[in-house]
């Protein structure tokens, strides 16, 4: 999996390429753990290369969610493949969480 | 297709992938998808949970039934006596704020597969999923 993090104008862009299981969450999460630290909290995540997540990516991508509202900004998750979606859909993470 | 795992320890990948490269594991995409997360889930759930830092073994089976079309997974342990399907479904109803972090690992496994059953039996936790493909 990889994670690559792009700065433009006052966002945030992020593309994530591969699966987010328990061998990468790891790494998902000090992705995510930088993303927190931004001094501009809008931040856009470009999932079309991301064919899987478990629940452990979820829960990270939770934080992320709930530090940027803190902050006054906006998630965007866009892109998803349809099961993917599945997983947000069913958890009800689509509801919470903006996905286009 | 069985197979005894000992320790458990940091093994979860390797259990995943053994069940996962099964040649019961249906050739389809969305159904390998479903599978995945599901296992992925309950073995996670055996090695973080069930022996309080993960010295302990897991066996795991996967078996397809040709006749019903039914691939059934089951995981046994012999860690504490625990019921995951006890545990409270979580509401996805709730905004971002009041969403607990976690929780959704059998919840998933739950929606992903057509049954979830768990017994305790000569000791050992036994968690059976089964999916028709």
């Amino acid at each position: 999996m990889e994670v690559t993090i792009n700065k433009q104008d006052n966002k945030t862009f992020v593309v994530i390429n591969g699966r987010i299981d328990t061998t990468t969450v790891d790494q998902f999460q000090q992705a995510a753990n930088t993303l927190m630290e931004e001094e501009h909290p809008d931040i856009d995540i470009d999932c079309t290369a991301l064919s899987y997540t478990s629940s452990q990516g979820l829960r990270t991508i939770l934080m992320l969610q709930k530090c940027v509202m803190k902050k006054g900004g906006k998630l965007v998750l866009r892109n998803m493949n349809p099961q993917v979606k599945e997983v947000f859909d069913i958890t009800g993470f689509s509801n919470i969480i903006t996905i286009i | 297709m069985k197979k005894r795992f000992n320790p458990i320890k940091d093994k979860s990948s390797e259990i995943i992938e053994y069940l996962m490269s099964s040649p019961d594991i249906p050739d389809d995409d969305v159904l390998q998808f479903k599978l995945r997360l599901s296992i992925e889930e309950a073995v996670e759930n055996v090695v973080r949970y069930a022996y309080d830092g993960g010295i302990g073994w897991l066996e795991v089976d996967i078996h397809f039934d040709q006749d019903a079309l039914l691939l059934t997974i089951e995981l046994r342990d012999a860690g504490t006596p625990f019921n995951p399907l006890e545990k409270e479904d979580p509401d996805v109803t709730k905004g971002a704020e009041d969403r607990e972090v976690g929780g959704l690992g059998i919840f998933l496994c739950k929606k992903m597969m057509d049954s979830i059953e768990y017994r305790y039996e000569d000791g050992n936790n036994v968690l059976t999923m089964t999916k028709k493909v």
